[in-house]
């Protein structure tokens, strides 16, 4: 007796389709599972047989050979228990077999029967869309997060019972409402921002044109506040873009039950952060890291010195490539990772070099040491590097209070339009993401302010790289006042944001 | 070269300055015109002849007959038109200023041969007062470079107007260093008014040009020979109150300059090097020979006495925009920039642009999100 279901394995964040055929013969009462299945999936074994006798249904007491094809690939997740589940039921005649081949089937079951949330959902309903199935079946929990692929059938069933009910015809499943997904409030708001006038402009720069920041100040300066506040202040997601994320998210097992992603992701990981939890890995079923949960939003690294050294390295090749490698024996697999990084750091160890009302007690060499650590490749990449001087009382209170996010993002999506209009069909998005010979051929200075560069050059010591990062920045800010010149007081904008060469970003002048 | 023919008649050397009238009325002007358009006759030669003859109209009738100049210069005072000389000057931007003037410098007549006619593109010469010649090797080491650059910064920031000849090396490290500092500059030419030598000081004599001034003494068209430079740096000592020599060989144009600055009572400053080093030789004999050595310039600003630290507009420097004066006025301590903005009444774009500006000339730096002054500003 034999019976066929499609299942999906994830790897990495895409979907593969997976044919699950069930033999049913005779022999002493076993279930063997072949073709390539991971540890997840050998698990099943106990738990597919408990679920099918909970809910009531008959554990055919033979033979039984489950064979997951493709043979050669590797396929891990709790995902594959439902098809195993049902492949067995079609192959002893339980449940017909006219609907299984127009649904995937997926979702880990629990031994009384029921279908317990599952991570990857999404990229399960992404495939079976692209494998032009009619439908799929997921744990209810799952639902909303399936229904985000449009033209899918949804069947969200709560336990192995409905599925077959569903299979059978005898029990129709709840219309899913398709929410759009919509910016949870995050519960912060950069009009809580007092002070820092120069650094929330900055931040606002940064958004419009996707650059990474570097913001270096003493404790309690207020980096951490005006960082969580950044993504509020970044344009909306985009529906693909929501897509992607919530892929992610949902692969990462972080969505809770029935929630999207709805805003810019916030990652914020601690600095004893292994490699792994930061790029992604992980022994058996690989887990996106830290850079791929902050696709499309804000990593922040918070004591960048602090981070170990090989987990900074790493850093490059997403920040570079927006997409992360992980080779394994069984083939490499990708994760996206296009964030805008937000890295914060004290000005010295103690965290008071420069600060007027304490002083710094570390020495010149140690001094230099950590002014070290603020360099190289990583930094290299950084295009705004602000001061964040810690405010008096009497700082704080002088000033009003500033924009509301929504004002500003209003700003930062009209700028980010413009830039996307410039750069169509040239694989960049924005400024930010600007290769440097491009950025001097697309920047167009007026005169007075190629002038201006000139003395910078000259006054400041840039170096190519300076040169390059300050051009990419008075692009953005003329894009965020609509011109299509970048004017001198654009550069001069952009040019107070250079840091220094030699790292003493603290002292950045 | 036929020399001194007239002049050879009288053994006394002429008195300082010019005689009573020589310049006057638009007849000897035309004739200065036309005397500074000419090659062969020296600048020692038309001062001798002026108080010979009295008015610049006699000298060129002398010229003209052949009893003082050269022979070529006798064919081409004939050819010259006065008129032809002055539109080539305007068409540049430059004017002519004769003794007459107001603005032809008084310190000019300290010299022995002080130019009969000077030409002036830029700035009215008077405001741009004191000035401080800096002179060096054009082959000078980085080193030197580097020096030249912070005494005409200091220079700048402290509000004096560095004067120089625009030569590659020193000379031009010394204009850049105050135009950084937003000072003031003179750069005096040994080639025509409306030539830029060398040809990449063209940018450099542009900026110049914004807030200080170019000088020669020679017509517009006059090509850049090296004979003329020591002539040049006759009045590179003749506009200052005080050269300083950064780096030189011996025998070089800077320690004529120097030679120049001595005759006329003018200080002289020197930097000292290794023995060693041939680029030393200069200052070090003039430090031998009583010039006053200096290690920075903190100490030449000291010996000027440009170094009290009293605040206030007087010492800012020059050259600055109303904005910038006025943040750089309030600018106290280390303050945020929000600070400028209740202080000064400016909106905070304008604060930052501004604060950059100041940055760019070395006058103020950003300290961790702070701003304070820097620099040889007070």
């Amino acid at each position: 007796m034999y019976g066929r279901v499609i299942g999906v394995t994830v790897v990495g964040v895409r979907g593969h389709r997976v044919a699950v055929e069930a033999h049913i013969g005779r022999g002493l009462p076993s279930l063997a599972l072949t073709g390539m299945p991971g540890a997840a999936v050998q698990d099943a074994r106990g738990r597919v047989r408990a679920a099918v006798e909970g809910s009531g249904l008959e554990w055919p007491l033979r033979r039984i050979v489950v064979n997951l094809s493709p043979g050669n690939l590797r396929k891990d997740g709790p995902g594959l228990d439902l098809p195993v589940a049902m492949s067995v039921l079609a192959a002893s005649r339980q449940v017909p077999v006219e609907r299984l081949g127009r649904y995937a089937f997926a979702g880990e079951v629990s031994l009384e029967g029921g279908l317990v949330s599952t991570p990857g959902v999404l990229s399960v309903a992404l495939a079976a869309a692209g494998a032009g199935l009619e439908g799929v079946v997921v744990p209810a929990s799952n639902g909303a997060e399936a229904a985000l692929v449009e033209g899918l059938h949804v069947v969200a069933a709560t336990t192995l019972s409905e599925a077959v009910g569903f299979a059978r015809g005898s029990w129709s499943p709840p219309e899913i409402e398709r929410a759009d997904p919509t910016a949870p409030p995050s519960g912060v708001d950069f009009s809580e921002v007092r002070g820092q006038g120069q650094a929330r402009r900055a931040l606002e720069v940064a958004a419009a044109g996707g650059h990474n920041v570097l913001m270096v100040g003493s404790p309690g300066a207020g980096k951490t506040m005006l960082a969580r506040r950044f993504a509020t202040i970044m344009p909306s997601l985009s529906r693909e873009e929501t897509l992607e994320v919530t892929q992610l998210h949902s692969v990462a097992g972080l969505l809770a039950t029935g929630e999207l992603v709805g805003g810019r992701p916030f990652r914020a990981p601690h600095h004893s952060a292994s490699v792994a939890g930061l790029l992604g890995g992980g022994s058996g079923f690989l887990r996106p890291g830290e850079v791929s949960l902050a696709h499309h939003g804000v990593l922040f690294l918070d004591e960048l010195t602090e981070f170990r050294r090989d987990a900074i390295e790493g850093l490059r090749q997403p920040l570079e490539d927006g997409r992360v490698v992980i080779t394994r024996i069984g083939g490499a697999v990708e994760f996206p990772s296009r964030f805008t990084l937000v890295a914060a750091a004290n000005p010295c160890p103690c965290g008071f070099d420069g600060d007027p009302r304490r002083a710094c007690r570390c020495d010149e060499h140690r001094r230099q040491i950590y002014r070290s650590k603020l360099s190289g490749p990583l930094v290299d990449r950084i295009d705004i590097r602000l001061g964040i001087p810690r405010l008096s009382k009497a700082e704080l209170l002088g000033e009003a209070p500033g924009e509301s996010s929504d004002a500003i993002r209003i700003r930062v999506e009209e700028a980010r339009e413009r830039q996307r209009r410039r750069y169509r069909g040239g694989g960049v998005t924005c400024n930010g993401q600007l290769p440097g010979p491009v950025a001097r051929r697309e920047a167009r200075l007026t005169t007075d302010a190629e002038r201006l560069l000139a003395r910078a050059v000259d006054s400041f010591a840039l170096t190519g790289r300076g040169f390059d990062r300050a051009l990419k920045v008075a692009r953005t800010v003329a894009d965020l006042v609509g011109e299509d010149r970048v004017r001198p007081e654009h550069l001069a904008e952009a040019l107070s944001y250079r840091g220094t060469g030699d790292g003493s970003l603290a002292r950045a002048g | 070269m036929p020399v001194d023919r007239g002049v050879a008649r009288s053994r006394e050397p002429p008195p300082r300055g010019w005689p009573q009238g020589f310049a006057n009325g638009a007849a000897n002007r035309k004739a200065l015109a036309v005397m500074a358009s000419l090659r062969g006759i020296l600048p020692r030669e038309v001062h001798a002849l002026a108080w010979r003859e009295g008015s610049a109209r006699a000298c060129l009738d002398e010229i003209k007959a052949g009893r003082a100049g050269s022979d070529a210069d006798r064919e081409w005072a004939a050819r010259i038109a006065p008129e032809r000389v002055e539109a080539a000057a305007g068409a540049c931007g430059a004017r002519m200023l004769t003794p007459e003037e107001e603005e032809y410098p008084p310190r000019l007549v300290d010299l022995d041969d002080p130019p009969a006619a000077l030409f002036v593109r830029g700035r009215n010469l008077e405001e741009l007062v004191p000035r401080i010649g800096v002179v060096g090797a054009r082959n000078c080491s980085p080193a030197g470079r580097e020096f030249a650059i912070e005494v005409g910064s200091g220079l700048g920031a402290a509000g004096v107007c560095v004067v120089s000849g625009a030569a590659r090396g020193v000379d031009s490290a010394a204009h850049q260093g105050s135009l950084r500092a937003g000072g003031t500059t003179i750069a005096v030419l040994g080639s025509g008014i409306d030539v830029a030598y060398p040809r990449g000081s063209r940018r450099m004599l542009e900026d110049i040009l914004e807030s200080g001034s170019i000088v020669s003494e020679y017509a517009p068209g006059v090509p850049a020979e090296p004979f003329r430079f020591p002539a040049r740096n006759r009045i590179v000592a003749g506009l200052s109150e005080a050269v300083v020599v950064v780096e030189g060989i011996g025998r070089s144009g800077s320690l004529i300059t120097a030679e120049h600055a001595l005759e006329i009572g003018r200080s002289v400053f020197a930097v000292p090097g290794p023995v060693t080093s041939e680029l030393a030789e200069a200052p070090l004999a003039l430090i031998r020979d009583g010039a006053t050595m200096i290690r920075g310039v903190a100490d030449l600003l000291a010996d000027l006495g440009y170094d009290d630290p009293m605040p206030g507009a007087r010492r800012l420097p020059l050259g600055l925009s109303d904005t910038e004066r006025l943040v750089l006025e309030t600018l106290a301590g280390r303050v945020v920039p929000s600070t400028l903005v209740d202080s000064t009444g400016l909106a905070f774009p304008e604060v930052m642009a501004t604060l950059l500006s100041l940055e760019l000339r070395g006058l103020a730096r950003n300290v961790g999100g702070r701003f304070e002054r820097s620099g040889h500003a007070p």
